[in-house]
């Protein structure tokens, strides 16, 4: 589908982090074994020293003045992909939950798999909790994929381009609202198995308290609710373009 | 105290108070508009109450006083959905503006650090030429 010389194009690899100093040098070293491609680890506002850890690995790192959030943070090194021209953007979580080892096999789905993103997925690590919120939230918005929070992607050019964009600014989280906004815009998704292992500190942002998740719950909803009729224009763009 | 003069004493208060910050230019344009427009509001139905029933009748809503509640009500909402429609904006503003920042400080850093490491072109009597000098003055304000 895509057709292009993979071998001569420019990656960057996007690592958001906040407080995670313990882990991220031994990430960055990790990614640079098997990914050929630049480094961007984005600091979320951290207290501890993981922007000088990041740069001892060999990292370039972008510190923000205040706290973005996870998806803030991500989305700042997508803009600086298309700043500065990369081809291919993938983002992995700072905490040691992803393997940097992983990336290769991610990357061979997603080139073979001709989608503008590919998500690593691991889905027996999902909950029977998350298990039924991903049922609904399958229901809610026509989008087919196993975990939609996992933050282990890869981004196409034109995919960095639209969540670059200041649509995507006002998202809270890495996940649905910003796969809706790549449907919409007629992006294709492919999920690719990985290896990932628990949290090693602290649990999922989301799920950690059933007040947290009845929150998200009704905050993701509000997004479906508000992305609803996007869906229906768009696909009518597309049906006007090929016509 | 009759109501006249109650109601009176409040519209000249809000639509006073509510000029007097205004007058203060702590409101941005249009802000200071519809306030000032509260405030005529309020100076009108406080001095000339007959307006009020003057409306019920034009409206055919038999109990008019209610009636400036009810508009009141309605403008308040709407009010506060034009504030957090604002606030979402600066919001988003704010955030990309970070992102901004954060991007063109390592953009700066990684310029000094290769000037740094580059050799040194041209001779420095060529770079003093070029150098400024600007002197601030020391009474404390920017």
């Amino acid at each position: 589908m895509r057709g292009k010389d993979d071998s001569n194009q420019r990656l960057l690899a996007i690592i958001p982090a906040r407080n995670e100093a313990a882990t991220v040098g031994e990430i960055v070293r990790r990614v640079r074994v098997v990914v050929s491609g630049e480094i961007l680890v984005v600091n979320d506002c951290s207290d501890d020293d993981t922007s000088a850890q990041s740069r001892l690995a060999g990292a370039k790192v972008i510190d923000l003045p205040f706290r973005l959030g996870a998806w803030g943070a991500a989305q700042t090194g997508l803009r600086y992909a298309k700043r500065n021209g990369f081809d291919v953007a993938l983002t992995l979580d700072a905490d040691g939950q992803h393997h940097p080892e992983e990336l290769p096999v991610l990357l061979e789905g997603w080139r073979r798999s001709g989608a503008h993103v590919a998500i690593g997925t691991f889905p027996s690590r999902l909950s029977a909790a998350k298990r039924l919120a991903w049922q609904y939230f399958r229901l809610l918005t026509g989008i087919g994929v196993q975990d939609f929070t996992s933050g282990l992607r890869v981004y196409d050019r034109r995919a960095i381009s639209v969540l670059a964009s200041r649509k995507a600014s006002l998202l809270d989280y890495q996940d649905l609202g910003v796969l809706m906004l790549l449907r919409n815009k007629g992006l294709t998704l492919h999920e690719v198995p990985t290896v990932m292992s628990p949290r090693r500190t602290g649990g999922s942002r989301v799920f950690s308290s059933w007040r947290m998740v009845a929150r998200y719950m009704l905050h993701t909803t509000v997004l479906c609710f508000a992305q609803f009729g996007v869906r229906g224009r768009a696909a009518s763009v597309r049906a006007g373009a090929r016509a | 105290m009759s109501a006249v003069i109650t109601a009176a004493l409040i519209g000249f208060v809000m639509a006073g108070a509510i000029l007097y910050l205004v007058r203060r230019d702590h409101l941005h344009g249009s802000y200071a508009l519809w306030w000032l427009a509260v405030a005529a509001a309020a100076l009108v139905l406080g001095v000339f109450p007959q307006v009020t029933d003057w409306l019920g009748r034009v409206t055919g809503i038999a109990y008019a006083p209610v009636l400036p509640i009810i508009i009141g009500l309605g403008m308040i909402l709407l009010r506060m959905l034009k504030m957090d429609i604002d606030r979402s904006r600066s919001e988003r503003q704010l955030r990309r503006l970070t992102q901004k920042l954060g991007i063109i400080e390592q953009e700066l850093m990684q310029a000094r650090e290769a000037q740094k490491h580059a050799p040194i072109a041209e001779p420095s009597a060529a770079r003093t030429k070029t150098a400024q000098v600007i002197p601030l003055s020391k009474s404390g304000d920017a």
